[in-house]
Protein backbone atom coordinates (compact mmCIF):
# COMPACT_ATOMS: atom_id res chain seq x y z
CA UNK A 1 0.00 0.00 0.00
CA UNK A 2 1.34 3.46 -0.94
CA UNK A 3 1.13 6.04 2.09
CA UNK A 4 -1.66 8.50 1.88
CA UNK A 5 -2.47 10.74 4.96
CA UNK A 6 -5.73 10.82 6.13
CA UNK A 7 -5.85 13.95 5.12
CA UNK A 8 -5.46 13.05 1.39
CA UNK A 9 -8.10 9.82 1.53
CA UNK A 10 -11.20 11.87 1.02
CA UNK A 11 -9.67 14.65 -1.26
CA UNK A 12 -11.48 14.95 -4.12
CA UNK A 13 -8.79 16.60 -5.99
CA UNK A 14 -6.37 13.83 -4.81
CA UNK A 15 -8.57 11.18 -6.30
CA UNK A 16 -8.96 13.42 -9.09
CA UNK A 17 -5.02 13.78 -9.76
CA UNK A 18 -4.38 9.93 -9.57
CA UNK A 19 -7.15 9.19 -12.34
CA UNK A 20 -4.66 10.74 -14.80
CA UNK A 21 -3.21 8.47 -17.49
CA UNK A 22 0.34 7.46 -17.80
CA UNK A 23 2.21 5.09 -20.39
CA UNK A 24 2.63 2.01 -19.24
CA UNK A 25 4.52 -1.36 -20.63
CA UNK A 26 3.13 -4.94 -19.60
CA UNK A 27 5.66 -6.72 -17.96
CA UNK A 28 3.92 -9.74 -16.89
CA UNK A 29 0.80 -11.00 -18.49
CA UNK A 30 -2.48 -9.92 -16.52
CA UNK A 31 -5.19 -12.97 -16.83
CA UNK A 32 -8.68 -11.85 -18.00
CA UNK A 33 -8.20 -8.47 -17.94
CA UNK A 34 -7.77 -7.64 -21.49
CA UNK A 35 -9.78 -5.19 -21.85
CA UNK A 36 -8.35 -2.79 -20.35
CA UNK A 37 -6.60 -2.07 -23.50
CA UNK A 38 -9.15 -0.99 -25.68
CA UNK A 39 -6.97 -1.73 -29.05
CA UNK A 40 -6.97 -5.60 -28.13
CA UNK A 41 -9.52 -8.31 -28.03
CA UNK A 42 -7.74 -10.51 -26.08
CA UNK A 43 -8.52 -11.79 -23.00
CA UNK A 44 -5.57 -10.99 -21.48
CA UNK A 45 -3.32 -8.55 -21.17
CA UNK A 46 0.40 -10.02 -22.67
CA UNK A 47 3.65 -8.98 -21.81
CA UNK A 48 4.70 -6.34 -24.27
CA UNK A 49 1.67 -4.60 -24.49
CA UNK A 50 1.81 -0.49 -24.32
CA UNK A 51 -1.03 1.44 -23.18
CA UNK A 52 -2.08 3.83 -20.96
CA UNK A 53 -3.15 3.85 -17.67
CA UNK A 54 -4.71 5.28 -14.60
CA UNK A 55 -1.68 6.24 -11.87
CA UNK A 56 -3.94 4.42 -9.63
CA UNK A 57 -3.69 1.19 -11.42
CA UNK A 58 -0.33 1.77 -12.43
CA UNK A 59 0.98 2.32 -8.80
CA UNK A 60 -0.51 -1.11 -7.69
CA UNK A 61 1.06 -2.62 -10.62
CA UNK A 62 4.75 -0.83 -10.53
CA UNK A 63 6.76 -0.40 -7.57
CA UNK A 64 9.86 -1.32 -5.74
CA UNK A 65 8.72 -4.88 -4.89
CA UNK A 66 6.43 -5.37 -8.33
CA UNK A 67 7.54 -4.84 -12.10
CA UNK A 68 4.05 -6.30 -13.66
CA UNK A 69 4.47 -3.34 -15.48
CA UNK A 70 6.94 -0.73 -16.30
CA UNK A 71 5.83 3.09 -16.91
CA UNK A 72 6.94 6.11 -18.49
CA UNK A 73 6.98 9.73 -17.31
CA UNK A 74 4.21 11.62 -18.99
CA UNK A 75 5.36 13.92 -21.57
CA UNK A 76 4.81 17.38 -19.73
CA UNK A 77 7.17 16.27 -17.12
CA UNK A 78 9.95 15.16 -19.42
CA UNK A 79 13.01 16.87 -20.61
CA UNK A 80 11.62 19.30 -23.33
CA UNK A 81 8.68 20.86 -21.63
CA UNK A 82 11.17 20.68 -18.49
CA UNK A 83 13.66 22.97 -20.71
CA UNK A 84 10.41 25.50 -21.46
CA UNK A 85 9.52 25.87 -18.09
CA UNK A 86 13.61 26.83 -17.28
CA UNK A 87 12.95 29.67 -19.75
CA UNK A 88 10.14 30.97 -18.91
CA UNK A 89 7.71 29.62 -16.19
CA UNK A 90 5.19 32.25 -16.56
CA UNK A 91 3.91 32.00 -20.09
CA UNK A 92 3.34 28.68 -19.85
CA UNK A 93 -0.19 27.25 -19.61
CA UNK A 94 0.17 24.86 -16.91
CA UNK A 95 -3.36 23.96 -16.86
CA UNK A 96 -3.02 22.64 -19.80
CA UNK A 97 -0.04 21.03 -19.33
CA UNK A 98 -2.20 18.82 -16.52
CA UNK A 99 -5.01 20.43 -14.55
CA UNK A 100 -3.43 19.14 -11.84
CA UNK A 101 0.50 19.65 -12.67
CA UNK A 102 2.35 20.13 -9.24
CA UNK A 103 -0.25 17.51 -7.20
CA UNK A 104 0.29 14.46 -10.34
CA UNK A 105 3.84 15.26 -10.59
CA UNK A 106 4.69 14.48 -7.13
CA UNK A 107 2.89 11.47 -7.23
CA UNK A 108 4.86 10.26 -10.67
CA UNK A 109 8.08 11.07 -8.38
CA UNK A 110 6.68 7.52 -6.40
CA UNK A 111 8.14 5.33 -9.21
CA UNK A 112 11.69 6.46 -8.72
CA UNK A 113 12.21 6.56 -12.31
CA UNK A 114 15.94 8.26 -13.42
CA UNK A 115 14.73 11.27 -13.77
CA UNK A 116 12.58 11.96 -10.20
CA UNK A 117 15.43 14.04 -8.56
CA UNK A 118 14.96 16.64 -11.81
CA UNK A 119 11.34 16.41 -11.64
CA UNK A 120 11.09 17.52 -8.08
CA UNK A 121 13.60 20.09 -9.06
CA UNK A 122 11.24 21.22 -12.02
CA UNK A 123 8.04 21.57 -9.80
CA UNK A 124 9.88 23.86 -7.30
CA UNK A 125 11.38 26.19 -9.69
CA UNK A 126 8.30 26.23 -11.56
CA UNK A 127 6.28 27.32 -8.74
CA UNK A 128 8.77 29.64 -7.51
CA UNK A 129 8.74 31.64 -10.51
CA UNK A 130 5.34 31.76 -10.95
CA UNK A 131 4.13 32.72 -7.18
CA UNK A 132 4.77 36.08 -7.71
CA UNK A 133 2.39 36.97 -10.72
CA UNK A 134 0.07 35.06 -9.00
CA UNK A 135 -0.23 36.97 -5.86
CA UNK A 136 -0.26 40.10 -7.69
CA UNK A 137 -3.02 39.45 -10.06
CA UNK A 138 -4.58 38.11 -6.85
CA UNK A 139 -4.30 41.15 -4.98
CA UNK A 140 -4.90 43.58 -7.91
CA UNK A 141 -8.37 42.28 -8.97
CA UNK A 142 -10.79 43.00 -6.98
CA UNK A 143 -15.07 42.36 -8.05
CA UNK A 144 -13.46 41.80 -11.35
CA UNK A 145 -14.21 38.71 -13.59
CA UNK A 146 -11.25 36.74 -12.79
CA UNK A 147 -11.34 33.74 -15.53
CA UNK A 148 -8.70 35.33 -17.53
CA UNK A 149 -6.30 35.48 -15.13
CA UNK A 150 -6.51 31.94 -13.80
CA UNK A 151 -7.07 30.23 -17.46
CA UNK A 152 -3.64 29.17 -17.24
CA UNK A 153 -3.06 28.27 -13.68
CA UNK A 154 -2.96 25.12 -12.37
CA UNK A 155 -5.56 23.93 -9.77
CA UNK A 156 -3.34 24.45 -7.00
CA UNK A 157 -2.58 27.88 -8.01
CA UNK A 158 -5.72 28.56 -8.65
CA UNK A 159 -6.71 27.61 -4.89
CA UNK A 160 -3.65 30.24 -3.92
CA UNK A 161 -5.31 32.69 -6.06
CA UNK A 162 -8.93 32.42 -4.22
CA UNK A 163 -6.98 32.39 -1.28
CA UNK A 164 -5.08 35.51 -2.47
CA UNK A 165 -8.14 37.50 -3.49
CA UNK A 166 -9.76 36.05 -0.33
CA UNK A 167 -7.60 38.17 1.56
CA UNK A 168 -8.00 41.11 -0.27
CA UNK A 169 -12.22 41.18 -0.54
CA UNK A 170 -12.25 40.76 3.39
CA UNK A 171 -10.09 43.92 3.90
CA UNK A 172 -11.79 45.38 1.18
CA UNK A 173 -15.07 44.72 2.52
CA UNK A 174 -14.02 45.82 6.14
CA UNK A 175 -12.68 49.13 4.54
CA UNK A 176 -15.85 50.24 2.70
CA UNK A 177 -17.66 49.12 6.37
CA UNK A 178 -19.50 46.26 4.53
CA UNK A 179 -18.92 43.53 7.27
CA UNK A 180 -21.14 45.45 9.84
CA UNK A 181 -23.90 44.92 8.03
CA UNK A 182 -25.48 41.32 8.59
CA UNK A 183 -26.08 39.61 5.61
CA UNK A 184 -28.22 36.98 4.01
CA UNK A 185 -26.10 33.50 4.19
CA UNK A 186 -24.36 32.16 1.35
CA UNK A 187 -25.93 28.64 0.52
CA UNK A 188 -29.66 30.34 1.41
CA UNK A 189 -28.65 33.11 -0.72
CA UNK A 190 -27.45 30.49 -3.91
CA UNK A 191 -30.43 28.91 -2.98
CA UNK A 192 -32.74 31.24 -4.05
CA UNK A 193 -31.33 31.98 -7.12
CA UNK A 194 -31.56 28.34 -8.19
CA UNK A 195 -35.18 28.77 -7.58
CA UNK A 196 -36.07 31.58 -8.85
CA UNK A 197 -34.05 30.68 -12.14
CA UNK A 198 -36.18 27.36 -12.41
CA UNK A 199 -38.83 29.30 -11.83
CA UNK A 200 -38.56 31.61 -14.65
CA UNK A 201 -37.72 28.31 -16.64
CA UNK A 202 -41.33 27.19 -16.59
CA UNK B 1 -9.63 35.96 11.09
CA UNK B 2 -11.93 37.84 9.67
CA UNK B 3 -11.00 41.70 9.74
CA UNK B 4 -14.34 42.59 11.52
CA UNK B 5 -12.58 40.34 14.70
CA UNK B 6 -9.21 42.51 14.57
CA UNK B 7 -11.37 45.64 14.61
CA UNK B 8 -12.93 43.86 18.03
CA UNK B 9 -9.36 43.48 19.19
CA UNK B 10 -8.49 47.02 18.41
CA UNK B 11 -11.66 48.38 19.98
CA UNK B 12 -9.47 47.89 22.90
CA UNK B 13 -7.30 50.32 22.77
CA UNK B 14 -7.69 53.29 25.12
CA UNK B 15 -8.71 56.77 23.93
CA UNK B 16 -9.03 59.58 25.60
CA UNK B 17 -12.32 61.82 25.53
CA UNK B 18 -14.28 64.76 26.84
CA UNK B 19 -17.48 63.45 28.49
CA UNK B 20 -19.98 66.13 28.75
CA UNK B 21 -21.77 64.28 31.83
CA UNK B 22 -20.25 63.58 35.03
CA UNK B 23 -20.83 59.35 36.42
CA UNK B 24 -18.92 57.61 39.57
CA UNK B 25 -16.40 54.98 38.08
CA UNK B 26 -18.53 51.91 36.23
CA UNK B 27 -16.90 48.24 36.65
CA UNK B 28 -16.76 46.29 33.43
CA UNK B 29 -15.63 42.87 33.03
CA UNK B 30 -12.96 44.10 30.62
CA UNK B 31 -11.88 46.80 33.68
CA UNK B 32 -13.16 49.72 35.61
CA UNK B 33 -13.71 52.85 33.36
CA UNK B 34 -13.79 56.79 35.05
CA UNK B 35 -14.99 58.41 37.34
CA UNK B 36 -16.19 60.86 34.69
CA UNK B 37 -16.48 64.54 34.94
CA UNK B 38 -18.17 67.20 32.57
CA UNK B 39 -15.05 68.68 30.77
CA UNK B 40 -12.08 66.39 32.18
CA UNK B 41 -10.25 63.71 29.61
CA UNK B 42 -10.88 60.42 31.06
CA UNK B 43 -9.40 57.31 29.30
CA UNK B 44 -11.64 54.65 27.94
CA UNK B 45 -11.65 51.77 25.84
CA UNK B 46 -12.44 52.58 22.10
CA UNK B 47 -15.75 50.88 21.84
CA UNK B 48 -16.52 52.96 24.28
CA UNK B 49 -15.64 56.10 23.12
CA UNK B 50 -17.47 55.90 20.01
CA UNK B 51 -20.58 54.52 21.77
CA UNK B 52 -20.60 57.59 24.06
CA UNK B 53 -19.31 60.10 20.57
CA UNK B 54 -22.44 58.62 18.71
CA UNK B 55 -24.70 59.51 21.88
CA UNK B 56 -23.40 62.79 21.60
CA UNK B 57 -21.76 62.59 25.35
CA UNK B 58 -18.46 63.26 24.25
CA UNK B 59 -15.49 64.53 22.32
CA UNK B 60 -13.14 62.48 21.13
CA UNK B 61 -9.19 63.41 21.79
CA UNK B 62 -7.42 62.04 18.75
CA UNK B 63 -4.19 59.96 19.58
CA UNK B 64 -0.83 61.81 19.37
CA UNK B 65 0.35 60.14 16.57
CA UNK B 66 -2.81 61.23 14.44
CA UNK B 67 -1.42 64.06 13.30
CA UNK B 68 -0.26 65.26 9.88
CA UNK B 69 3.00 66.40 10.37
CA UNK B 70 3.89 63.27 12.51
CA UNK B 71 2.17 60.71 9.50
CA UNK B 72 4.37 62.66 7.40
CA UNK B 73 7.58 61.83 8.81
CA UNK B 74 6.13 58.14 9.57
CA UNK B 75 5.35 58.24 5.27
CA UNK B 76 8.58 59.36 5.00
CA UNK B 77 10.01 57.04 7.28
CA UNK B 78 8.84 53.94 5.59
CA UNK B 79 9.56 55.07 2.13
CA UNK B 80 13.14 55.38 3.15
CA UNK B 81 13.16 52.29 4.97
CA UNK B 82 13.78 48.84 3.39
CA UNK B 83 12.12 46.95 6.37
CA UNK B 84 9.49 47.77 8.34
CA UNK B 85 8.78 50.41 10.60
CA UNK B 86 7.33 51.09 13.89
CA UNK B 87 3.75 51.68 13.57
CA UNK B 88 2.82 54.51 16.51
CA UNK B 89 -0.16 52.19 17.38
CA UNK B 90 -0.44 48.55 16.68
CA UNK B 91 -3.82 48.99 15.40
CA UNK B 92 -3.37 52.17 13.60
CA UNK B 93 -5.20 51.65 10.36
CA UNK B 94 -8.33 49.84 12.60
CA UNK B 95 -8.28 53.21 15.21
CA UNK B 96 -8.02 55.82 11.63
CA UNK B 97 -10.76 53.73 10.27
CA UNK B 98 -13.32 54.05 13.45
CA UNK B 99 -12.49 57.56 14.73
CA UNK B 100 -12.28 58.86 11.14
CA UNK B 101 -16.16 57.35 10.51
CA UNK B 102 -17.66 58.43 13.87
CA UNK B 103 -15.53 61.71 15.04
CA UNK B 104 -14.43 63.33 11.74
CA UNK B 105 -15.30 66.96 13.51
CA UNK B 106 -13.23 65.90 16.36
CA UNK B 107 -10.04 65.31 14.44
CA UNK B 108 -8.06 68.13 12.38
CA UNK B 109 -7.53 67.35 8.95
CA UNK B 110 -9.42 64.32 8.69
CA UNK B 111 -8.77 64.01 5.10
CA UNK B 112 -5.79 64.40 4.83
CA UNK B 113 -4.88 62.00 7.55
CA UNK B 114 -6.97 59.50 5.97
CA UNK B 115 -4.96 59.53 2.71
CA UNK B 116 -1.70 59.49 4.67
CA UNK B 117 -2.54 56.72 6.99
CA UNK B 118 -3.90 54.80 3.19
CA UNK B 119 -0.56 55.89 1.49
CA UNK B 120 1.24 53.90 4.92
CA UNK B 121 -0.85 50.85 4.26
CA UNK B 122 -0.09 50.81 0.82
CA UNK B 123 3.32 51.20 0.95
CA UNK B 124 3.39 48.53 3.60
CA UNK B 125 1.29 46.21 2.15
CA UNK B 126 3.67 46.72 -0.69
CA UNK B 127 6.79 45.77 0.90
CA UNK B 128 5.04 42.51 2.46
CA UNK B 129 4.05 41.21 -0.93
CA UNK B 130 7.67 41.43 -2.33
CA UNK B 131 9.02 39.81 1.09
CA UNK B 132 6.93 37.31 0.61
CA UNK B 133 7.88 36.58 -2.96
CA UNK B 134 11.83 37.03 -1.57
CA UNK B 135 10.84 34.55 1.16
CA UNK B 136 9.00 31.99 -0.97
CA UNK B 137 11.93 31.76 -3.98
CA UNK B 138 14.72 31.89 -1.03
CA UNK B 139 15.36 28.36 0.47
CA UNK B 140 14.82 29.70 3.67
CA UNK B 141 12.69 27.45 5.82
CA UNK B 142 12.02 30.62 8.44
CA UNK B 143 12.11 34.42 7.98
CA UNK B 144 11.92 37.37 10.75
CA UNK B 145 9.60 40.08 10.11
CA UNK B 146 9.01 42.71 12.86
CA UNK B 147 6.34 45.31 13.62
CA UNK B 148 4.16 43.96 11.29
CA UNK B 149 0.54 44.96 12.58
CA UNK B 150 -2.66 42.39 13.16
CA UNK B 151 -4.48 43.82 10.97
CA UNK B 152 -1.85 43.61 7.77
CA UNK B 153 -0.97 40.15 8.54
CA UNK B 154 -4.39 38.74 8.72
CA UNK B 155 -4.39 40.33 5.43
CA UNK B 156 -1.49 38.37 3.98
CA UNK B 157 -2.73 35.08 5.58
CA UNK B 158 -4.92 33.29 3.32
CA UNK B 159 -1.99 33.37 0.68
CA UNK B 160 0.85 32.85 2.44
CA UNK B 161 0.07 30.06 4.64
CA UNK B 162 -1.34 27.97 1.47
CA UNK B 163 1.97 28.89 -0.60
CA UNK B 164 3.88 27.75 2.28
CA UNK B 165 2.09 24.24 2.60
CA UNK B 166 2.76 24.16 -1.34
CA UNK B 167 6.12 24.56 -0.87
CA UNK B 168 6.82 22.74 2.00
CA UNK B 169 4.95 19.71 -0.11
CA UNK B 170 6.93 20.49 -3.03
CA UNK B 171 10.63 20.37 -1.22
CA UNK B 172 9.45 17.39 0.49
CA UNK B 173 9.65 15.57 -2.62
CA UNK B 174 13.25 16.43 -3.04
CA UNK B 175 13.90 15.08 0.64
CA UNK B 176 11.89 12.32 0.53
CA UNK B 177 13.43 11.07 -2.84
CA UNK B 178 16.83 11.77 -0.99
CA UNK B 179 15.79 9.62 1.76
CA UNK B 180 15.17 6.79 -0.46
CA UNK B 181 18.03 6.25 -2.34
CA UNK B 182 20.20 6.29 0.65
CA UNK B 183 17.58 3.88 2.23
CA UNK C 1 -12.78 0.56 -18.01
CA UNK C 2 -12.03 -0.19 -13.43
CA UNK C 3 -13.28 2.16 -10.88
CA UNK C 4 -15.48 4.29 -13.41
CA UNK C 5 -18.83 4.80 -11.57
CA UNK C 6 -17.21 5.61 -8.85
CA UNK C 7 -15.20 8.37 -10.64
CA UNK C 8 -18.72 9.75 -11.64
CA UNK C 9 -19.40 9.96 -7.88
CA UNK C 10 -16.36 11.70 -7.93
CA UNK C 11 -16.79 14.39 -10.87
CA UNK C 12 -20.72 15.08 -9.37
CA UNK C 13 -18.64 16.18 -6.38
CA UNK C 14 -16.61 18.15 -8.36
CA UNK C 15 -19.41 19.87 -10.27
CA UNK C 16 -21.32 20.67 -6.75
CA UNK C 17 -18.60 22.13 -5.10
CA UNK C 18 -19.40 25.35 -4.81
CA UNK C 19 -23.39 25.50 -5.35
CA UNK C 20 -26.14 23.60 -3.71
CA UNK C 21 -26.12 19.87 -3.10
CA UNK C 22 -27.01 17.19 -5.82
CA UNK C 23 -29.40 14.24 -5.41
CA UNK C 24 -27.88 11.50 -3.27
CA UNK C 25 -26.90 9.53 -6.13
CA UNK C 26 -28.70 5.84 -4.93
CA UNK C 27 -28.28 4.12 -8.61
CA UNK C 28 -24.56 4.82 -8.99
CA UNK C 29 -23.58 3.91 -5.52
CA UNK C 30 -25.15 0.53 -6.23
CA UNK C 31 -23.34 0.19 -9.41
CA UNK C 32 -20.13 0.42 -7.54
CA UNK C 33 -21.19 -2.19 -4.90
CA UNK C 34 -22.15 -4.18 -7.34
CA UNK C 35 -18.75 -3.54 -9.84
CA UNK C 36 -16.64 -4.35 -6.09
CA UNK C 37 -18.67 -8.15 -5.60
CA UNK C 38 -17.48 -9.12 -8.76
CA UNK C 39 -14.30 -7.80 -8.63
CA UNK C 40 -14.11 -9.61 -5.26
CA UNK C 41 -15.87 -12.69 -6.08
CA UNK C 42 -13.25 -12.78 -9.30
CA UNK C 43 -10.24 -12.19 -6.74
CA UNK C 44 -11.80 -15.22 -4.96
CA UNK C 45 -11.53 -17.56 -7.42
CA UNK C 46 -8.26 -17.16 -8.40
CA UNK C 47 -6.85 -17.03 -5.21
CA UNK C 48 -8.40 -20.75 -4.85
CA UNK C 49 -7.15 -21.43 -8.01
CA UNK C 50 -3.90 -20.27 -6.95
CA UNK C 51 -3.66 -22.46 -3.69
CA UNK C 52 -4.93 -24.85 -6.15
CA UNK C 53 -1.52 -24.79 -7.86
CA UNK C 54 -2.30 -22.96 -10.89
CA UNK C 55 0.66 -20.35 -11.88
CA UNK C 56 0.71 -16.57 -13.19
CA UNK C 57 -3.05 -15.21 -11.77
CA UNK C 58 -1.31 -12.88 -9.58
CA UNK C 59 -0.91 -9.90 -11.69
CA UNK C 60 -4.75 -9.56 -11.92
CA UNK C 61 -5.62 -10.06 -8.50
CA UNK C 62 -3.46 -7.59 -7.65
CA UNK C 63 -4.91 -5.01 -10.32
CA UNK C 64 -8.09 -6.01 -9.01
CA UNK C 65 -7.11 -5.79 -5.83
CA UNK C 66 -6.47 -2.18 -6.33
CA UNK C 67 -9.44 -1.45 -7.90
CA UNK C 68 -11.01 -2.34 -4.93
CA UNK C 69 -9.53 -0.49 -2.92
CA UNK C 70 -10.20 2.59 -5.28
CA UNK C 71 -14.15 2.29 -5.38
CA UNK C 72 -14.47 1.65 -1.52
CA UNK C 73 -12.14 5.22 -1.77
CA UNK C 74 -14.51 7.04 -4.25
CA UNK C 75 -17.52 5.93 -2.27
CA UNK C 76 -16.06 7.36 0.79
CA UNK C 77 -15.10 10.19 -0.12
CA UNK C 78 -18.35 10.98 -1.82
CA UNK C 79 -20.37 10.22 1.32
CA UNK C 80 -17.58 12.38 3.51
CA UNK C 81 -17.83 15.12 1.35
CA UNK C 82 -21.75 14.88 1.21
CA UNK C 83 -21.93 14.94 4.87
CA UNK C 84 -19.04 18.09 5.27
CA UNK C 85 -21.64 19.89 3.02
CA UNK C 86 -24.36 18.57 4.90
CA UNK C 87 -23.16 19.79 8.26
CA UNK C 88 -22.45 23.20 6.34
CA UNK C 89 -25.77 23.29 5.84
CA UNK C 90 -26.93 23.23 9.50
CA UNK C 91 -24.75 26.61 9.95
CA UNK C 92 -26.18 28.41 6.56
CA UNK C 93 -29.71 27.07 6.74
CA UNK C 94 -30.62 26.51 10.50
CA UNK C 95 -32.16 23.48 11.55
CA UNK C 96 -34.97 22.86 9.37
CA UNK C 97 -33.73 22.63 5.95
CA UNK C 98 -35.69 24.12 2.81
CA UNK C 99 -38.13 21.30 1.54
CA UNK C 100 -36.22 20.81 -2.06
CA UNK C 101 -33.05 20.98 -0.04
CA UNK C 102 -34.20 17.96 1.86
CA UNK C 103 -35.76 16.08 -1.16
CA UNK C 104 -32.03 15.57 -2.54
CA UNK C 105 -30.93 13.93 0.66
CA UNK C 106 -30.61 10.31 0.74
CA UNK C 107 -32.12 8.10 4.16
CA UNK C 108 -29.36 8.07 5.73
CA UNK C 109 -27.78 11.59 4.82
CA UNK C 110 -31.32 13.24 6.34
CA UNK C 111 -31.03 10.66 9.89
CA UNK C 112 -27.62 12.11 10.01
CA UNK C 113 -28.67 15.58 9.97
CA UNK C 114 -31.13 14.83 12.55
CA UNK C 115 -28.75 13.56 14.91
CA UNK C 116 -26.23 16.39 14.19
CA UNK C 117 -29.12 18.97 14.87
CA UNK C 118 -29.44 17.33 18.31
CA UNK C 119 -25.99 16.91 19.26
CA UNK C 120 -25.41 20.19 18.21
CA UNK C 121 -28.60 21.95 20.07
CA UNK C 122 -27.69 19.49 23.12
CA UNK C 123 -23.66 21.00 23.04
CA UNK C 124 -25.71 24.50 23.10
CA UNK C 125 -27.63 24.16 26.04
CA UNK C 126 -25.00 22.50 28.13
CA UNK C 127 -22.59 25.98 27.39
CA UNK C 128 -23.26 29.49 29.27
CA UNK C 129 -24.79 29.66 32.54
CA UNK C 130 -28.39 29.57 32.15
CA UNK C 131 -30.28 28.16 29.35
CA UNK C 132 -27.15 27.77 27.14
CA UNK C 133 -25.30 29.79 24.11
CA UNK C 134 -26.07 30.04 20.71
CA UNK C 135 -23.01 29.13 19.14
CA UNK C 136 -24.60 30.08 15.64
CA UNK C 137 -25.58 33.53 16.37
CA UNK C 138 -22.65 36.51 16.93
CA UNK C 139 -20.85 35.24 13.97
CA UNK C 140 -18.85 38.19 13.88
CA UNK C 141 -18.63 40.45 16.99
CA UNK C 142 -21.77 42.63 17.67
CA UNK C 143 -21.71 46.11 17.96
CA UNK C 144 -24.98 47.29 18.93
CA UNK C 145 -27.76 45.46 21.05
CA UNK C 146 -30.65 46.37 18.22
CA UNK C 147 -30.53 46.77 14.98
CA UNK C 148 -32.96 48.23 12.29
CA UNK C 149 -34.29 45.73 9.48
CA UNK C 150 -36.78 45.41 6.52
CA UNK C 151 -38.47 42.81 5.46
CA UNK C 152 -37.74 41.42 2.16
CA UNK C 153 -41.05 38.72 2.24
CA UNK C 154 -44.54 38.29 4.47
CA UNK C 155 -43.40 36.46 7.21
CA UNK C 156 -46.11 36.74 9.21
CA UNK C 157 -46.22 37.87 12.80
CA UNK C 158 -43.04 37.49 15.15
CA UNK C 159 -43.03 37.73 19.03
CA UNK C 160 -40.41 39.49 20.73
CA UNK C 161 -39.09 38.77 24.04
CA UNK C 162 -40.69 41.44 25.73
CA UNK C 163 -44.04 39.87 24.21
CA UNK C 164 -44.95 42.27 21.69
CA UNK C 165 -46.19 41.29 18.27
CA UNK C 166 -44.48 42.81 15.37
CA UNK C 167 -46.00 41.75 11.78
CA UNK C 168 -43.16 41.13 9.59
CA UNK C 169 -44.76 42.10 6.43
CA UNK C 170 -43.16 42.75 3.13
CA UNK C 171 -41.00 46.24 2.62
CA UNK C 172 -42.06 46.99 6.67
CA UNK C 173 -39.45 48.14 8.48
CA UNK C 174 -38.92 47.17 12.32
CA UNK C 175 -36.06 48.33 15.32
CA UNK C 176 -35.67 44.92 16.77
CA UNK C 177 -33.27 42.99 19.38
CA UNK C 178 -30.20 41.63 17.11
CA UNK C 179 -30.09 38.83 19.16
CA UNK C 180 -33.71 37.73 18.01
CA UNK C 181 -33.87 39.09 14.92
CA UNK C 182 -30.46 37.65 13.29
CA UNK C 183 -31.28 34.43 12.14
CA UNK C 184 -33.87 35.88 9.89
CA UNK C 185 -31.24 38.08 8.39
CA UNK C 186 -29.16 35.23 7.88
CA UNK C 187 -32.64 33.14 5.97
CA UNK C 188 -32.97 35.60 4.09
CA UNK C 189 -36.71 37.46 5.45
CA UNK C 190 -34.92 40.59 6.49
CA UNK C 191 -32.77 42.93 5.62
CA UNK C 192 -29.97 44.45 8.04
CA UNK C 193 -29.94 48.13 7.29
CA UNK C 194 -26.57 50.17 8.58
CA UNK C 195 -26.82 53.63 7.77
CA UNK C 196 -23.38 55.35 6.23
Amino acid sequence: MTSESVDDYFSISDILTTQERLPCKVELPIYRLGYLDSSSTSDDLQPGTKLDLSFWMARALCSRKRHIVSVEMPRPYREGYREILTADANVVDLHKLGPYYYSYGSQLLKFELPETADVAKSLIKCFQTRIRKIMDSSQNAYNEDTTKLTAKLDETEKCLFKAGQMGLNDFQRWETRQTEKLTTSEMVRSHRKRKRALMDDS
Amino acid sequence: MDPAEVEFLAEKEEISVVPNFTQDKIYLIGGDVGPFNAGLPVKVPLWMAINLKQGQKCRIIPPDWMDTERLQDKKQEETDSKFFTEMPSPHFMEITQLLLKCATDDIPHADEIRTLVKDIWDLRIAKLRSSIDTFLKSDATHAKLNYLTLMELNTARPFLTKALDQMHLLRSNLSGRIQSTQE
Amino acid sequence: MLAEKALELIAELQRTIDSTLGPYNEDTARHVLEEMKALFEQNQKDVSATVAGENGLFSGVQLRHAALERNKRCLLAYIYNRLQHIKRMRWEFGSVLPSDVKLNLGEQEVQWFGKYNKLLANYMRSIGDHGGLDLTQDLKPPKTLFIEVRCLMDHGEFETQDGNIVLLKKNSQHFLLRSECEHLIRQGVLEHIVHG
